[in-house]
Order: C-alpha cells, then structure tokens, then sequence
C-alpha cells in the first residue's frame, strides 16, 4: 500500500531527476562534508554520528518531523550554536577541505561564507537600502557607489527591486511578510556567500508567497548552494536535488531527493515520505 | 532552590552584613560622642555632590550590565554573585538607606570627623552606590535580555562579531529601556535626598522651625523624583522593544 502511494510521485520528482542529469560535471563535487557529527546541549544528544556530503550548486533539502535536530544541525554548519550554552559536539565539519570548528578558524568568517535565512524574516530597524547594505558594511564595503550596485544586484536577485525601489529608504515595516522574507535573502545575498542555508524559510508565510520562494530557491541554485530545511515533504521534493531524513537526531537515509523519495531504503523513510511517520 | 544557588545567596547575605556592621560601628560611635546637633550648611553641601554621584554609579550600573550580561556565561560563579547582590539590594526600600546615610553623616560629623571631608565623603558615595547601582544593573540587564535572540542572530550570519552586534543591533533597540532605568534609579536617589533632608530636619533636631530654604529644597527634590519616575514610564511606554513584540 504504501509503496504504491509512494510510486505516485514518480512523476513529479521525474522532473527534477531531468534537469540534474543536465548538470556540468564540477556540481558533482562536494563543497562540505559532515563526518561523525556528534552533538549535545548538556547531557542530552541531540544530533548522534550524522555523515553526508554538501554538493556544490545544489539544493540539499533536510526533512524530518519538528525537533528532530534539523535547525541543530544547520546550526552547527554556520556556528552558530556557538552562543548556546553547554553546547558541545565532535566530528569535524569540512567546508572546501577546512574544518569549521578548527581553532585557527574565525566564525565571523565562516558565517560571511555560509549565510542563513530563518523561518521568521527579522528585518532591522532601519531603512531597505540599510538593512541590505549591513553585511557589505561589516565587511568593509564602504564606497557608496558599491554599495548602491550591491543594494540593486541583491534586490533585482529576489524579484524585489521593482517594489522596492521607490521606497528603498523608508523602513521595511510596511511589506508583507513574504516580501521581508525575500529582503531577508536579498540581506544574506548582499555578503556573496558560498553556500546559503534556509531553515524553514516558508514556515510564517502563506499560500500565495511561499511559490515565489520556491521559485527562488531553484533559481538560486545556479550561483550557490543551497542546504533547505523543511518539514513539509512535498516542499522537500519539489525543490531540491539531494535530501536527507532525520529522525529523532538520527540521520536515517540520504541521497538524491527522487530516489529517497520514490524508492527508499528504511522503513521509517518510507513511512515519513508516505505520511505515516511525523 | 539547589545547593549552588544557597551558597551564592549566602555569600551575598554575608557581604550585605559585613556593610551594615560597617554602618552599624559608625552609628555606635556616634552615641558614644554625645547628642546630636546637626550642621545643616554643610549636609546640602555634600548631598549636591552627589546627584554627579549617582549619575556615574547609574553609568557605572550600566557597564557592570553589559559585561554580566554580554561576556559572562551563565553559569560563571561572578555573574552569580553579582546577580544575587543586585536581587538583594534592590529589595531594600529606599528609606532605609535614607535613614543609614543619616546616621553616617551624624556619625561621622559628631565622631571627630568633622574635618575630614574625605571620610564622609565616601560615606556617602558608597551609600549612594549601593542605591542606585543595583537598580541601574537590573534594569539595564533586563533592556538587553529583552531584546530577542533571533535580532541578535541575524546580524550574526551576516558575518558581524559580537560588538558588532552589541552596538548597532542591540543596544540602538534597548537604548529607551536602559535609559529609563537610569530614571528611575535617579528618582530613588532624589527621592532618597529628599528623606534625607526631611528626616534630617525633622527626625533629629524637632523643634527647629523648618527654614523657607530647606523647604523648597525638599519640594523641588521630591518633584524632580516625580519627574524622573514619569519620565521612565513613559520612555518604557515608547520603547520600541514594545513595538517589536507586536
């Protein structure tokens, strides 16, 4: 029975395995590789010996039931549990063959390299053009002709220019909420990471908007990776290339989005993939 | 409560103790000298000297809240302690303090001191610190835990460092917070002057007819208190954390 609903998707995944397939060979490479990873917040593991591989300019989309350790592990990958306390892991994370969590590595700079998007869109409070230009300023960027070509690139980027660009100066508290979300990406564009992380990104917004991030999603992918955390199963196989399932901190299967989903391997996949689990 | 916090609390008692035996030793010498006959021209010449007092001990207050709370883990032994002072310190009321600044400065002027204004002086300052400090951490503490971590996180994957962060990102949002905290501490110790002096006044020496000059010192220091205390209402009213949490 639930083999049967899971072959159903065949065709809609079938799509996405065609235009892989159409990929250029260096996308195959790896640009980070999760080995043993290990983590604890105090005595309590969240996240037990997860190993995958991060391919370059592909959308990698991490599902599982809530707290399963998703928003743990994309944590882990831009440091940002670093402020959590009594957080602790082993392993080691390789971003481009360096390890993340080495002592001579900067977590400013991994996060300038590995930019993030939540689920809620937090714009600052203080003006588009301002909000996108943060990043760049911290950087270094200062020569306002710059930072105008950046503001433009960002924004025309996320499909936002033409609704923004007569009030590039007022505060952003008069868009709507999937309109922050996309100022919230062009923010983490602005800084030309390498890879870009979405957790949840469409968890706050509705029907009409969360398309357009979708849109966006795999538009993106021709510049950057892309690691999308969801937990909606249907949003996973529509935008992305490769998946992995977690479950209860546990990695249980990954690989291509089309195989783990028409074809996977554990029992518990099956059964998340087919609406059974979570 | 677990045992760790017991000892922090206990430690903070003793340290509150061992001030009040200070105050208590020189209220003792005081009695031993004889009664009391206040110089007045000499208590508005000192209390002037520390309303700057309690402006840098609110200052002070504000800095001590920002490393607690941006450099020191929870779980650090002098976060701990500085947290259990300030909880047991700002439980004291005001008029208390009052009341001990008084019997310092008796103390101190009856007790052969008269001369040496340094003594008194710092008497009084370290009253006054004790006032206004707790006051100005706490409330200063409470601005910056207020302001969300997601805020504070995203600015941090854009790449800024925690001073980054602190400046442009938190401190501009918990700003009208502190701020009226500093208010507020200001209105207790205003307040607190104004005990001073209509204790002082009336407490000490009872049959002295109140002066038109004490009188409307009193008045403008409690309306300056009032004002202060309104004030920190209102920025508190207008904070744009407030806002936030729409």
């Amino acid at each position: 029975m639930s083999r049967g609903i899971s072959l159903q998707r065949t065709d809609r995944v079938g799509a996405i395995s065609e235009s892989r397939k159409s990929m250029k060979s260096d996308k195959k490479q790896s640009i980070l590789s999760i080995r043993n990873l290990n983590v604890w917040y105090g005595d309590t593991q969240i996240l037990v010996n997860l190993s995958f591989e991060v391919r370059r300019r592909q959308v990698t989309a991490l599902i599982g039931p809530s707290s399963c350790g998703k928003s743990t592990l994309v944590r882990c990958l831009n440091r940002l549990n670093d402020f959590t306390p009594n957080f602790r892991l082993t392993g080691e994370i390789l971003f481009k063959g360096r390890d993340l969590y080495a002592s001579m590595t900067k977590a400013t700079e991994v996060r300038m390299q590995i930019g993030m998007v939540f689920r809620k869109p937090i714009p600052f409070r203080c003006s588009i053009y301002e909000n996108v230009t943060y990043g760049p300023r911290i950087s270094g960027i200062s020569q306002p002709a710059q930072l105008d070509v950046i503001v433009e690139k960002s924004l025309r980027r996320v499909g936002l220019w033409a609704e923004v660009e007569p009030i590039l100066d007022g505060m952003p508290d008069g868009l709507s909420i999937g309109q922050q979300q996309r100022l919230c990406i062009a923010r983490a564009l602005a800084i030309e990471p390498d890879i870009l992380i979405f957790d949840e990104p469409c968890g706050e917004l509705d029907p009409m908007e969360t398309p357009k991030i979708e849109a966006l999603v795999r538009d993106l992918k021709n510049d950057y990776t892309l690691i999308f955390v969801t937990n909606k199963r249907r949003q996973a196989a529509r935008v992305s290339d490769f998946a992995g399932f977690l479950y209860c901190g546990e990695l249980i299967e990954f690989g291509a989005t089309e195989k783990l989903f028409t074809n996977p391997q554990d029992i518990r996949t099956e059964q998340y993939v087919t609406g059974k689990l979570g | 409560m677990d045992k760790s916090k017991l000892v922090f609390h206990s430690i903070a008692l003793i340290t509150l103790g061992a001030v009040f035996l200070f105050f208590w030793s020189l209220i003792e010498k005081r009695d031993s000298v004889g009664p009391a006959a206040a110089p007045f021209p000499k208590l508005f010449g000192y209390l002037y000297l520390l309303i700057p007092v309690s402006l840098l001990a609110i200052l002070l207050g504000v800095v001590c809240a920002f490393y607690v709370e941006e450099r020191l883990t929870e779980t650090s032994w002098l976060r701990r302690f500085i947290e259990s002072e300030v909880a047991i310190f700002t439980g004291i009321p005001s008029l208390l303090y009052g009341l001990l600044a008084v019997e310092v400065f008796i103390a101190c002027a009856l007790g052969g001191l008269e001369n040496s204004v340094g003594m008194l002086f710092y008497a009084e300052v370290l009253t006054f610190i004790f006032l206004v400090m707790p006051l100005s951490i706490r409330t200063t503490q409470a601005a910056l835990r207020s302001v969300a971590t997601p805020i504070r996180e995203s600015a941090y994957v854009l790449g800024a460092n925690q001073w980054q962060v602190l400046f442009n990102r938190v401190v501009p949002l918990a700003f009208p917070a502190i701020f009226a905290g500093g208010c507020r501490a200001m209105s207790r110790a205003l307040a607190t002057v104004a005990l001073l002096i209509g204790i002082h006044t009336w407490g000490y020496t009872p049959n002295a007819t109140l002066s038109a000059g004490i009188h409307s010192r009193f008045v403008l220091l409690l309306v300056a208190a009032l004002l202060f205390s309104v004030l920190s209402s209102f920025l508190m009213e207008k904070s744009a954390l407030l806002q936030y949490r729409k």
